[in-house]
């Protein structure tokens, strides 16, 4: 024993650290890159590796353009980089040109992580932005650039070069619903991007990280049953469009892995639930109006004002005034300033 | 039988690795006594005592050396027989400054006892408890007869059994052994107290005391499930009678008075046997110890000579801390001297200690979902890096118990504890400086 270790308490420390987290993520997402891999061929590996490797070499060239020591990068990498890069490059088309993935990486890496400050200072979710930044850069190519799955429905209708199930179902109702919804958890047959098809994948990431206590059960499930719901609502009360709503589209890969992330998603519990909700009814109010980047837009919006959500549903220390006594004590005695502190 | 409704557990907090392994069956060793005691004169919360014997003194085991400086303050009593050699100021382990009385044994062993009481009257007990210079055992070392005469009403007196700290085993071996006596203290602190319902909490990791103290006393025992930060006061309070402590007040304000099952053993010998305060049982483990051990400690003994009488430290050892591993203080040398309050000595390897470097916070809340006291510790982090400490006490800094669960759970290994600390220490000087 030479040298002694000062610090403040608590002299121990849990083993679970951000890097183990990240990878965490990491071994959940491989159900989704499997499935995609089965169903689009190859080219869904190549986009994915290029989203990756773009989004790691960016985080690297960022901290070198900083002049922080090799040896201290490498000390820091924390996964974090990976996680986006593959998040990204699932929501993204198999059709893609290379320069698509790796124009959205260095984007969400590089102005959306990096420039605000690298892990933990983003005030929007990486990935979500990088899909939106392709969405918006390459319009052509990304929209009405989706492939069928290499395997087919189940039972439904084929249908090349259409629009997806949930553009349908939007612009002509129900019975423009051309798949089962066992094929739509499935993913067989429906057109969309690598990641988002196989709904089954997903859940069972999702399970892998509630099992793993990463995320909380109730957040995606408070989420996708609040969109379901108010997608009844919107339409009427007709209990058809509750299961096509959510098992179509973005939502799953959205609610389980995007709407979740720490970073951008509040801290404590009041304000999660009002998070998750307002996301769930923004995303069913925001298909109602418009047709696309639904779930990527909402999250992005919700992500913004987080900050507030944090502030307004704050909890309150361990026994202050209970509620319904502030509200008395506030109406009792008018202008009478309470002595609790906020 | 332990029926499982009945057991009661803490909401929030965290379930640590309970590591008690170590010493929890091994007998408690008396240390044999050292050649030079180094009596500080600042134990526990408050005000350091003053120094009542001059250099040349020869003082008795026993003897009163330095009364309280203060309302809450407390005497200090001299734990071996000798001449009183210095009397200095030495940077403790710590690296603060502290005064000392230096005393050379001379093991005569030599005894004062203090008058026996003639009446057990509510006052005698509290006067009796003041004189023999006892402070709460638990860590906190605040003055027991201050809480002892509470300014308003109570009708609970709670028992922290729990030693929910990792590692510690001294409450659980004194539980064992003393049960009859930590019952008479009990009773005592009820009488000056004025309340007749004694309740006291103990984890389930200790089923051999829950039975005990079922069966032999007629306290009323509260098993509690294993969780971290039970044996905090407030939190106790909850778990034990469903009662909230006012954010910002005392338990008393609830109606409750909690003192440690020592404190209340410290009591018996006080009023009882007429022993002032100068020993304690203290728990020497971790593994960089080479034979962990339960130890009955003097007053002022020098930290290496227990190191040495368990055996020295293995080589791996990076840490060693006084008090549990939650709330205890990492020791900046070896060198130091034992205190009333000191209930562990600990000598951390790099497998036990996580020592990592903090990196961003990521936001994930953790330390928010296990805050016993519902606060949001990593707004106080940033808050304290950003020097906005009015916002932090807005958020209510205030009232965090220093638990330090927060950052246990901390995946990014942020200090988070040290920031709050940093934001209370700040708001106290600005509140001294505003007047109010």
């Amino acid at each position: 024993m030479e040298n002694i270790i000062v610090s403040d308490s608590p002299h121990i420390r849990s083993p679970r650290t951000t890097k183990g987290i990240m990878l965490d993520v990491l071994i959940a997402l491989i159900p989704a890159v499997i499935m995609g891999c089965v169903y689009f061929g190859y080219k869904a590996a190549i986009v994915l590796g290029i989203s990756m490797a773009s989004a790691v070499a960016t985080e690297f060239i960022w901290l070198l353009c900083k002049k922080t020591k090799p040896k201290y990068i490498l000390k820091q990498f924390d996964y974090t980089s990976l996680v986006t890069g593959l998040l990204l490059g699932l929501t993204l088309s198999s059709s893609m040109p290379w320069y698509v993935p790796m124009f959205a990486s260095v984007f969400a890496i590089g102005i959306v992580k990096m420039l605000f400050g690298g892990t933990g200072k983003n005030i929007v979710n990486p990935a979500i932005t990088g899909r939106i930044f392709a969405v918006i850069s390459f319009q052509s190519i990304m929209i009405g650039g989706w492939l069928n799955t290499a395997i087919a429905p189940i039972d439904g209708n084929v249908i090349t070069g259409g629009a997806t199930v949930l553009t349908e179902m939007l612009n002509n109702g129900k019975s423009a619903i051309y798949l089962s919804n066992l094929d739509l958890f499935l993913g067989t047959g429906v057109m969309g991007c690598i990641g988002e098809t196989s709904k089954l994948a997903l859940l069972l990431g999702g399970v892998y990280l509630v099992v793993r206590k990463v995320i909380d059960w109730k957040w995606p499930t408070i989420y996708i049953l609040v969109t379901g719901l108010m997608t009844v609502f919107l339409n009427k009360f007709d209990f058809a469009y509750f299961l096509p709503s959510i098992l179509s589209g973005g939502l799953f890969i959205g609610a389980i892995f995007m709407a979740t992330d720490y970073v951008t998603s509040p801290h404590t519990k009041a304000a999660r639930y009002a998070y998750y909700i307002s996301i769930g009814l923004l995303t069913a109010i925001l298909r109602k109006a418009t047709h696309m980047e639904v779930v990527s837009f909402a999250i992005l919006l919700m992500n913004l004002i987080v900050p507030l959500f944090d502030q307004w549903f704050r909890p309150r220390p361990f026994g202050s005034t209970p509620l319904r006594e502030r509200i008395q004590q506030k109406f009792i005695n008018k202008g009478g300033k309470s002595n609790e502190s906020k | 039988m332990l029926i499982q409704k009945d057991v009661k557990i803490l909401q929030p907090g965290i379930h640590v690795p309970d590591n008690k392994h170590y010493t929890g069956e091994k007998a408690v060793e008396i240390m044999p006594a050292s050649k030079k005691v180094y009596i500080s004169m600042s134990q526990g919360i408050g005000a350091p005592a003053k120094a009542i014997v001059n250099v040349g003194d020869r003082v008795l085991k026993g003897q009163m050396i330095a009364e309280a400086g203060g309302f809450i303050s407390a005497n200090i009593y001299s734990s071996v027989a000798g001449n009183v050699t210095e009397i200095k100021d030495i940077i403790n382990s710590f690296n603060v400054l502290e005064k000392y009385i230096v005393i050379e044994n001379d093991f005569s062993e030599e005894e004062l006892k203090m008058e026996p009481l003639k009446s057990f009257e509510k006052d005698d007990i509290v006067n009796r408890v003041k004189l023999a210079g006892i402070v709460g055992l638990g860590g906190a070392g605040f003055p027991t007869s201050v809480k002892m005469s509470p300014r308003s009403k109570v009708d609970t007196l709670i028992l922290d059994g729990a030693e929910c700290e990792p590692y510690l085993t001294c409450d659980y071996q004194l539980m064992l052994t003393k049960y009859k006596e930590i019952e008479e203290g009990a009773h005592l602190i009820a009488k000056a107290l004025g309340v007749t319902r004694i309740k006291i909490g103990i984890e389930l990791n200790k089923p051999k005391c829950i039975e005990l103290f079922q069966n032999n006393t007629d306290l009323e025992v509260v098993p509690l499930q294993k969780k971290y930060p039970q044996g905090a006061e407030k939190s106790l309070v909850y778990v034990c009678t469903k009662r909230k402590v006012p954010a910002g007040k005392l338990p008393a304000d609830a109606g409750v008075a909690v003192q440690n099952v020592s404190t209340c053993y410290a009591v018996y010998q006080a009023v009882i046997n007429n022993l002032p305060l100068y020993e304690r049982i203290m728990t020497v483990a971790g593994k960089g110890i080479k034979e962990p051990k339960n130890i009955m400690v003097k007053n002022g003994t020098p930290t290496t000579e227990i190191i040495e009488f368990c055996g020295g430290v293995t080589d791996e050892t990076i840490k060693l801390v006084r008090g549990g591993p939650m709330m205890g203080k990492a020791m900046y040398i070896m060198d130091g001297f034992t205190k009333k309050m000191d209930s562990g000595l600990l000598a951390l390897t790099k497998e036990e200690a996580n020592t990592q470097m903090p990196t961003n916070c990521i936001n994930c809340g953790r330390c928010a979902s296990v805050c016993p006291m519902h606060l949001t510790p990593m707004n106080y982090d940033h808050f304290c890096l950003a020097d906005r400490y009015d916002k932090a006490k807005d958020y209510g800094v205030m009232n965090c118990i220093e638990c330090g669960s927060c950052a246990y759970v901390c995946p990014a290994k942020r200090s988070l504890v040290q920031s709050i600390v940093v934001c209370k220490t700040k708001i106290r000087e600005q509140m001294k400086k505003g007047g109010k």
